[in-house]
């Protein structure tokens, strides 16, 4: 019982830590990865995808003057604050995106068209900002930064690193939050996918005060930024290595004190002919079999909690594919615990049967 | 008379801590089919450590011990396990049943590590308690079974993949003196009904009644 719970324990920990932590890296890197471009040109030396400063925007023209590229468009991603009916203020992330071409347009749309904010003061908030800025209709007003602009649609489930609100409207309409003249990217679709690097070396060779990403590079560089430089992953990390650690070890406690509880056993079948192998074998499948019940009452109870954990406000990224590696560690780790009661085993003489 | 097991001239020498103990010396006997073997002797007089070595559970110093007219003694460790799985059944003075098995898992369990398919143990096993007479207990787990019938239990799971030799270290000993009493006659039976080789260690003078040889220990010798 305190082995399953043990390895429980230590799925539930492991398995939230992971899922947390995709489920970051998901939401830092969303809008880049649902932004149909090829490139990314941005001002030197940025970071991560929320936090960069303003480039010239008729760097445009340059990407555009470029043999390979098809199109290019631009980006304001900017903050501002809006103004709650309560009277308080909430900071919140802006987008601009060309409404004609929809590169960085929000994506999944509950009410309203990506196409409506053209044109006005129009705006599209994210359906998990209703926690933040209370009930979202279709027709309110707001104010943002001093400005009015009215909801005209509502999309879902789109996030970014910054837990912010998001505020998408035109880039025209966000240009008057921004200095004046520039863009936060200029983005790119390129003819010929097949000479994606021969596109960028050239941007980045015309471009040398600014730079250019593939949309790999860029989520890569994101990636790491909250991970290794923020000592974000590291920590997540260390909790997920913890958690094995203690599940490990309360497992290999718990099958050594049973193994120990069932030693006079051991030494019967020894006696009566049990080769090492044969024990090894019945301890190797106890700890296989608890591992197998626990990763499964582990992964139960994290399916039942990801709800109450995501209206937190925390996403929990969980896929099969997070938790087939997981389950092997999870038995490589019962079995590496079940490692000691096997040493206690194979030293066992059989002679103590008669011993009393 | 068919001789399944032989020693000759075992010693077995223990080392502690720089003293050393000759617990048994220059022991010779052999144990025949359908026989019946009492060890008997004081406490301390290397019973139990010359039944060890009989079972090839204990390595002598030196001397041969013969099972089936090869020679064990010397062998490699690691083939010991499968001369005791082929050849012993062993009882033991407290049972040593396992206690999460039922009486017929109990001997299931031996069939197994025999190697004998699943199919053919449910069906041995009872006929093997129904041997010891205790069919109406096959589904019973230890901790509802009397001692005699624990110790019967145990002689069925001895028999179980038809060893040619039974060894018991005082299988009476836990048990009172009418238990113990049945429990010898089992032993007789196995030794003349199923033609086992029997040795049996003991202080009930009633297996001394029953038995059809007996030898005494002392010091770790035979006394004549
Ligand atoms: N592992 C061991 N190490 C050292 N000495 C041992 C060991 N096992 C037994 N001995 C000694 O060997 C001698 C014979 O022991 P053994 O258990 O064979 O006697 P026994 O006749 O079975 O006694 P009992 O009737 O009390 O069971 C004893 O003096 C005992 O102390
Ligand atoms: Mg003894």
């Amino acid at each position: 019982m305190t082995t399953l719970m043990g390895i429980t324990f230590s799925t539930l920990l492991t398995i939230t830590q992971i899922g947390m932590y995709f489920g970051f890296m998901g939401n830092a890197t969303m809008i880049i990865r649902h932004t149909d471009a090829d490139v990314w040109v941005a001002s030197k030396n940025i970071q991560n995808f929320d936090f960069a400063n303003p480039i010239p925007e008729d760097r445009i023209n340059r990407v555009r003057a470029l043999d390979g590229v098809e199109s290019a468009d631009r980006i304001i991603v900017w903050w501002g604050f809006l103004k709650l009916p309560s009277g308080g203020q909430e900071q919140v992330q802006i987008v601009g995106f060309n409404p004609d071409s929809g590169i960085a347009a929000p994506w999944a749309m509950i009410e309203g068209d990506a196409y409506d904010v053209k044109g006005g003061r129009y705006m599209i908030v994210d359906k998990t900002s209703e926690q933040r800025l209370g009930k979202l209709k279709l027709g309110q007003v707001w104010e943002l930064t001093g400005k009015k602009f009215k909801l005209v649609g509502i999309s879902e489930g789109i996030k970014t690193f910054t837990t912010a609100p998001l505020v998408f409207m035109s880039y025209n309409q966000s240009k008057a939050f921004f200095p004046a003249n520039t863009a936060t990217y200029v983005v790119a679709k390129i003819k010929d996918k097949g000479r994606l690097g021969e596109v960028v070396e050239t941007l980045r060779a015309t471009m040398k005060d600014n730079d250019v990403y593939t949309k790999g590079e860029f989520v890569y560089k994101t990636v790491m930024y909250w991970t290794v430089q923020t000592g974000m992953g590291m920590g997540f990390f260390l909790t997920a290595i913890l958690g094995l650690t203690v599940g490990g070890v309360i497992v290999g406690q718990t099958i050594y004190a049973n193994t120990m509880e069932h030693i006079q056993e051991f030494g019967t079948l020894k006696a009566i002919g049990a080769k090492n192998s044969d024990l090894y074998k019945i301890i190797f499948t106890q700890a296989g079999i608890s591992a197998v019940i626990g990763f499964a009452a582990g992964s139960i109870i994290i399916l039942l909690l990801k709800d109450l954990i995501e209206k937190v406000g925390v996403t929990l990224y969980l896929s099969f594919w997070l938790f087939v590696p997981m389950f092997f560690i999870i038995l490589l780790t019962c079995l590496l615990s079940a490692y000691f009661s096997i040493r206690k085993v194979k030293m066992l003489d059989p002679v103590m049967v008669f011993r009393g | 008379m068919d001789i399944a097991l032989e020693t000759k001239d075992v010693t077995k020498i223990y080392r502690q801590g720089g003293i050393e103990v000759v617990a048994v010396e220059g022991v010779s006997l052999s144990l025949e089919a359908g026989m019946v073997l009492l060890i008997m002797g004081p406490s301390g007089s290397g019973k139990t450590t010359l039944l060890s070595m009989m079972g090839c559970i204990l390595q002598p110093t030196s001397g041969t011990v013969r099972v089936d007219k090869g020679v064990v003694s010397g062998l490699s460790i690691d083939l010991l396990p499968d001369i005791r799985k082929k050849y012993f059944g062993f009882v033991f003075q407290s049972f040593n049943l396992f206690p999460s098995l039922t009486a017929t898992e109990n001997i299931e369990v031996i069939l197994r590590l025999k190697g004998w398919k699943k199919a053919d143990m449910r069906e041995t096993a009872v006929g093997l308690l129904d041997a010891v007479g205790l069919k109406q207990r096959a589904g019973f787990y230890p901790r509802d079974l009397s001692g005699g019938e624990k110790q019967r239990v145990a002689f069925a799971r001895a028999m179980a993949g038809d060893p040619a030799i039974i060894l018991a270290d005082e299988p009476t000993a836990n048990l009172d003196s009418k238990t113990g009493n049945s429990v010898l006659e089992l032993l007789k039976d196995m030794a003349e009904t199923f033609g086992k080789a029997v040795a049996i260690v003991s202080h009930d003078p009633r297996a001394e009644a029953l038995a059809h040889r007996v030898v005494f220990l002392e010091d770790g010798r035979l006394r004549q």
